[in-house]
């Protein structure tokens, strides 16, 4: 395959023409505005719409993606993207349509927005919503700006989070963003919380907890209420990383299980696409002793019309500009009309029954993290693959020979070794079966011929790049 | 049931190999007085025709702004997007993959990120550019967060023409701490006022941000704030509309150390302001200070040219609470949409859009001007949008908009000493016709 960059692709002299021709020329832009403002050249290349339509098309056909390749990324909820959400999200009535243009043309806009956030407000329990936030983890820097003021507005002088040894990356970082320091609370044996341990760091300068449940090993944190009977008791506030909520929907509520602000990633749970990285959205819930802290502006109703309600008492402020990925909502929100109640309990139940039966069929084979029974995802340590000569990472990389999107590796840091399998529910079991098999073959190979799995992929057009190579030089850019 | 394959046949056979006799047993982990008893209160699932009816319904409850005669920009601006761009950024290999942890499986992507970050270090003239941020907003708040990092001081120095939001999330991202954010004032002109700036920056400011073409679309005179700046040893931030570098001075000519800006002029949507993404760039020098993931080009096993992220250690998944940032996902398919915006427009065809796009707000200016009633408020040195000024606006932009014209943004919202000023916006979208509609329109209902 050709992969030359689209810059080495340039032919001076060529124009696509997709408006009218400017009356005026760069000459005279610099008679208007004075010669010490506009620049001299631009160094963009010149192409034809078929290289560049050719180029990119090219480029995806070297990417594995949902619609291609099953993804049991962990912690990721790689599930199927309906293609009705992406058709609705791209009506001119979504996409052309101003942040601030009057209300009466947003109708339908601030419409779904609300009811998106009722059908959020009854599947957590939580009382607002705010969907300003871009990501996951720009949602955990919302929801811990909120419980930050929180407390400075009762006057309670609070200096740490906490976060348990399994969590995600961007907790403590989040914490350290909201000018906390990060405590770090060990987790058992059998990868759940300590509770021993967590008695010893919480004490009356605990801002909050920050816990996603099911945890990183894919194990429901059952002593929740005790945590959160800790927590709250020295004043602490409970904050739910919604990266794993796929486990739960319909099942239990984030408000039962004791949170006071939740985040939900919509484009893990709620279907929307991860587009290689993003666009993504963090909708951020609160209870409500929270209301008053979220950003400014929410979708409110009164008499039948819908308005954006920017006076809100103690407003964190704004986390971006304008309202947040709007279309992004669009996506999450035929989604959920199209499971509706029935349906949305049976994502939980598929998506815990596809890992618990792959947990069952491979953990003769791989070592398992835990004793205990997992969700929605299932951690292995391949420990005793590597001491024959084969890494997690050389296991991953060979998946990929067998058309499967490599697990979540070497995550959660607690675990030696660490394959994070999460198949998500919308996967045939005849898929998963196909993963299990690929699994055992491997196993057997690492026992036969482990350099084979070492030197993995074989079948993808480039071999395993220079990790090293590209930080210690790094080329981050074309130069002509 | 809707994108679940298992059928009950599989369901069975899965729950005897676990063990299990019911779907319920998978949750018996969890406390009984936590498990839902009734069903949640949501209504029953809809076909997929009912769905597209029912969403397509709310969405023709909208005015799209082509349905108007807009001249509304501030910050979200109603470009002419090819036919090409959505049908190649739609492709399913890009929308529906991962981020690009996994190299050998996600070439694609990472090249074309490569693409995105080299095209925005060709138009900002900067060195290094990340993978994108979630918007202009936020983008400039990591900017100020890098630049407090940099000098270690502890104070923000921010003029008052940048984007309104903009500054609002800055002051919402700074709220963990203890730093000092000093606004600078505008003059008469609109442009920043240089006294006041030389009063505020000192040497406990860290940086000082500045927007140009400017929140009221003024190209400041950057070189000259920059030198400024650089006397007290403070980082030079500019705020800017990437398509205006199509013909302005690129910002690293002008001094500039950190380059941010809202992406949504290079090929986005409106999508009632998101999602579109957030632009960083710097120089080398603070390369280890930029969040955010970046790809980087190296060699394969066998010497192949090959592209994968890199320097990750300044990221959250490898520092944890010592990171760079905590961003983690971020707007990628959107900055890969403006490498493809940008390839295929060109650059004949990215200035053509520049261009024009000052042509037309020039003829708006020069139409504007020769109204009686109206006055241009600031400089006429501007890019596609200005300010001018009239009394009793809000009452004139309502009855614009009774004739299907929407006039620009009403300043009065967010600057309640220009309450009856009006910020408009010409993009290559623009015809000499359509303003002169505006014109007579206004003339009429001034009248």
């Amino acid at each position: 395959m050709n992969n030359k960059l689209i810059f080495e692709k340039s032919s001076p002299g060529r124009k696509t023409g997709y408006f009218p021709d400017s009356g005026i020329s760069l000459a005279q832009a610099q008679e208007l505005l004075g010669k010490d403002y506009v620049r001299r050249d631009l160094p963009l290349p010149s192409l034809g719409e078929l290289e560049v339509v050719r180029h990119y098309t090219n480029l995806s056909r070297m990417n594995f993606s949902v619609d291609s390749n099953f993804y049991p990324l962990g912690s990721c909820t790689m599930k199927y993207n309906p293609k009705i959400n992406e058709a609705l999200s791209s009506l001119e009535g979504f996409t052309n349509i101003h942040p601030y243009q009057n209300e009466d043309g947003v109708q339908g806009a601030l419409e779904i927005i609300y009811n998106l956030e009722e059908m959020l407000r009854e599947i957590t329990g939580m009382r607002r919503f705010s969907f300003q936030a871009s990501s996951g983890a720009q949602g955990e820097f919302t929801g811990m700006l909120m419980i930050k003021k929180y407390h400075e507005t009762s006057g309670n002088k609070k200096t740490k989070v906490i976060v348990p040894d399994s969590s995600h990356g961007t907790n403590p970082a989040t914490a350290s963003m909201c000018g906390y320091e990060t405590v770090v609370v060990k987790s058992t044996r059998d990868g759940l919380i300590d509770l021993d341990e967590l008695k010893k760091v919480v004490d009356g300068h605990t801002a909050g907890i920050m816990l996603t449940n099911p945890n990183t090993i894919g194990l429901f944190e059952e002593n929740i209420l005790e945590v959160g009977r800790l927590i709250h008791e020295q004043g602490g506030l409970l904050y739910y990383d919604g990266a794993n909520f796929n486990a739960l929907l319909g099942v239990t509520k984030t408000s039962l299980m004791g949170f006071d602000v939740v985040h939900l990633n919509l484009h893990k749970t709620f279907s929307t696409p991860h587009g290689c990285g993003g666009p993504g959205a963090g909708a951020v819930g609160v209870t409500e002793k929270l209301v008053d802290f979220l950003p400014a502006p929410v979708v409110e109703k009164k008499d039948g019309t819908f308005y954006l309600n920017h006076k809100i008492k103690n407003s964190i402020g704004r986390v971006r500009g304008f309202y947040g990925n709007f279309t992004v909502l669009v996506r999450a929100y035929a989604y959920l009309l199209r499971l509706g109640r029935e349906g949305i309990l049976r994502v939980s139940q598929n998506a815990v029954l596809n890992a618990s039966y792959i947990r069952e069929k491979l953990k003769d084979y791989y070592e398992l993290a835990s004793t205990l029974p997992c969700m929605h995802e299932v951690v292995f340590s391949c420990e005793k693959q590597a001491q024959k000569g084969a890494r997690v990472m050389d296991i991953a990389k060979r998946l990929i020979d067998y058309g499967i999107h490599p697990p979540t590796i070497y995550f959660p840091l607690i675990v030696k070794e660490a394959l994070m399998v999460e198949p998500t529910e919308t996967e045939s079991k005849a898929t998963i079966d196909y993963f299990i098999e690929a699994m055992l073959e491997i196993n057997k190979e690492i026992d036969a011929n482990p350099d084979s799995v070492r030197n993995a992929p074989h079948s993808t057009c480039i071999k395993r790049p220079d990790e090293v190579k590209a930080a210690r030089q790094p080329d981050l850019r074309y130069r002509y | 049931m809707p994108y679940i394959l298992n059928t009950e046949a599989d369901i069975k056979e899965m729950l005897k190999a676990i063990g299990l006799n019911s779907l319920d047993e998978l949750f018996r982990r969890l406390p009984g007085q936590i498990r839902l008893k009734e069903p949640l209160k949501i209504a029953a699932g809809l076909s997929e025709y009912q769905v597209k009816s029912a969403v397509a319904a709310l969405a023709a409850k909208n005015t799209p702004v082509d349905g108007f005669n807009s001249f509304l920009g501030a910050g979200c601006y109603d470009h002419y997007i090819p036919a090409a761009l959505p049908s190649i950024i739609s492709r399913s290999e890009f929308v529906t993959a991962y981020t690009p942890y996994q190299a050998e499986a996600s070439q694609g992507s990472l090249q074309a990120i490569y693409e995105y970050q080299s095209y925005i270090c060709l138009l900002t003239g900067m060195d290094v550019a990340n993978a994108s941020m979630f918007d202009g907003a936020s983008s400039m708040a990591e900017a100020a967060l890098m630049a407090l990092r940099i000098t270690g001081r502890d104070k923000i120095v921010v003029s008052g023409s940048i984007h309104p939001e903009f500054r609002q999330t800055l002051k919402t991202y700074l709220s963990g701490f203890d730093f000092t954010i000093k606004n600078v004032g505008f003059d008469e002109h609109g442009f920043v006022d240089t006294g006041s700036l030389n009063e505020a920056i000192d040497g406990r400011s860290a940086c000082f941000i500045a927007q140009s073409p400017n929140f009221f679309g003024l190209i400041e005179d950057a070189a000259k704030i920059g030198r400024m700046i650089k006397e007290k040893g403070a980082i030079f931030i500019m705020v800017a509309n990437p398509l205006s570098l199509a013909i302005l001075n690129d910002p690293a000519s002008l001094g500039v150390d950190i380059f941010c800006g809202d992406g949504q002029p290079l090929g986005g949507a409106l999508n009632f302001g998101g999602p579109a993404f957030g632009i960083l760039a710097t120089r080398n020098e603070y390369l280890r200070q930029l969040p955010g993931r970046i790809v980087g080009k190296t060699t394969d096993r066998q010497g192949k040219e090959a592209y994968c992220l890199t320097m990750q250690a300044r990221e959250q998944h490898i520092r944890r609470e010592k990171a760079t940032s905590n961003i983690c996902s971020n707007q990628s398919l959107n900055a890969i949409g403006a490498a493809v915006y940008l390839s295929l427009m060109g650059k004949e065809g990215l200035t053509g859009a520049a261009l024009r796009s000052l042509e037309m707000a020039r003829y708006l200016h020069e139409c504007l001007k020769n109204v009686g009633k109206v006055k241009i408020k600031f400089s006429s040195r501007f890019f596609n949008e200005f300010v001018w000024e009239i009394e009793g606006a809000k009452k004139i932009v309502k009855k614009l908009y009774k004739k299907r014209i929407i006039a620009g943004f009403l300043l009065g919202e967010f600057y309640p000493k220009l309450k009856n000023c009006i910020l408009s916006c010409c993009t290559e979208k623009k015809s000499k016709g359509d303003i002169d509609n505006f014109i007579e329109t206004l003339k009429n209902v001034i009248c």
